[in-house]
């Protein structure tokens, strides 16, 4: 049986790359059994979306270059 | 500075500027931080320039000091409103291991969810406000990880080439920066 400490981990290991059988098997069953784990999971959901909001830019820039000739030349200058 | 350095950093300033001045836009939303994010970056690369080992490759170089800029702006940006201070990795690891006790099991098992209501809490400007209070506490290692995943949203396999991360390594850090915001989220979440 997982501990909650384990399972956490597993839940947050989830998002980033793919559980073995073995560890997805032994997460569902904790989770199944575990109130606090089962939270845990929600919250961890909700910062990964609430971290994706935070960061969200403001204006969305479609181009690869900017042009900015007085940046150049700002920077340049103080070289 | 010697001339051929300044050269070479010339022609860099030349063919790399609008492209990462363009990505720093897209980042900050400010073309004033935009504009001197991009300019530090150069003179920090002027600085470092004697220790680069690939010069012929030095795109891959300024995005990478251009980037943890970036980062390090909104960390600013958190400290100036938070009270709490950075904690050391060994501090923010004893924190969340805090969270279990002698048996791995949660020492506040209390199941009651304080952020029950997903859709309301991200559209609420104050537990936006209060993660961001928390975030000021991420030892930096860990925010860079949490930066360079969810502000540029770079793929795995880069971050750890560039954090110098296994795998295992990165999931395990933002597993921990995780539980360290859950648990500063819910101290002043109320």
């Amino acid at each position: 049986m997982l501990s909650c400490k384990k399972a956490t981990a597993l839940i947050d290991k989830k998002y980033e790359q793919n559980l073995s059988f073995k560890e997805g098997f032994q997460l569902k069953l904790h989770i199944l059994m575990c109130d606090a784990c089962c939270v845990y999971e929600k919250q961890s959901k909700l910062i990964s979306k609430a971290l994706s909001k935070f960061f969200q830019t403001k204006v969305s820039v479609d181009k690869d270059t900017i042009e900015n000739k007085k940046l150049k030349e700002k920077i340049i200058s103080k070289l | 500075m010697e001339d051929i350095k300044k050269q070479v950093i010339k022609d860099w300033v030349l063919e790399y500027s609008d492209r990462l001045y363009a990505w720093a836009l897209s980042k900050t939303s400010s073309i004033e931080t935009a504009e001197d994010l991009v300019q530090e970056t150069f003179l920090a690369a002027v600085v470092s320039f004697d220790n680069f080992k690939n010069k012929e490759n030095p795109g891959t170089l300024l995005y990478s000091i251009l980037n943890h800029k970036i980062i390090d702006q909104y960390r600013k940006k958190s400290s100036s409103t938070s009270s709490l201070s950075v904690l050391t990795e060994n501090q923010a690891i004893a924190s969340t291991d805090g969270l279990f006790n002698a048996d791995e099991r949660w020492m506040n098992r209390s199941n009651k969810s304080l952020w029950e209501d997903e859709t309301q809490l991200l559209d609420n400007n104050e537990f936006i406000q209060i993660m961001e209070f928390c975030m000021a506490e991420l030892p930096d290692k860990w925010r860079i990880a949490i930066g360079s995943k969810y502000l540029l949203e770079r793929k795995t396999d880069e971050i750890c080439q560039e954090l110098n991360y296994t795998t295992t390594n990165y999931w395990q850090v933002i597993h921990r920066a995780k539980l360290l915001l859950k648990k500063c989220i819910e101290k002043y979440w109320n």
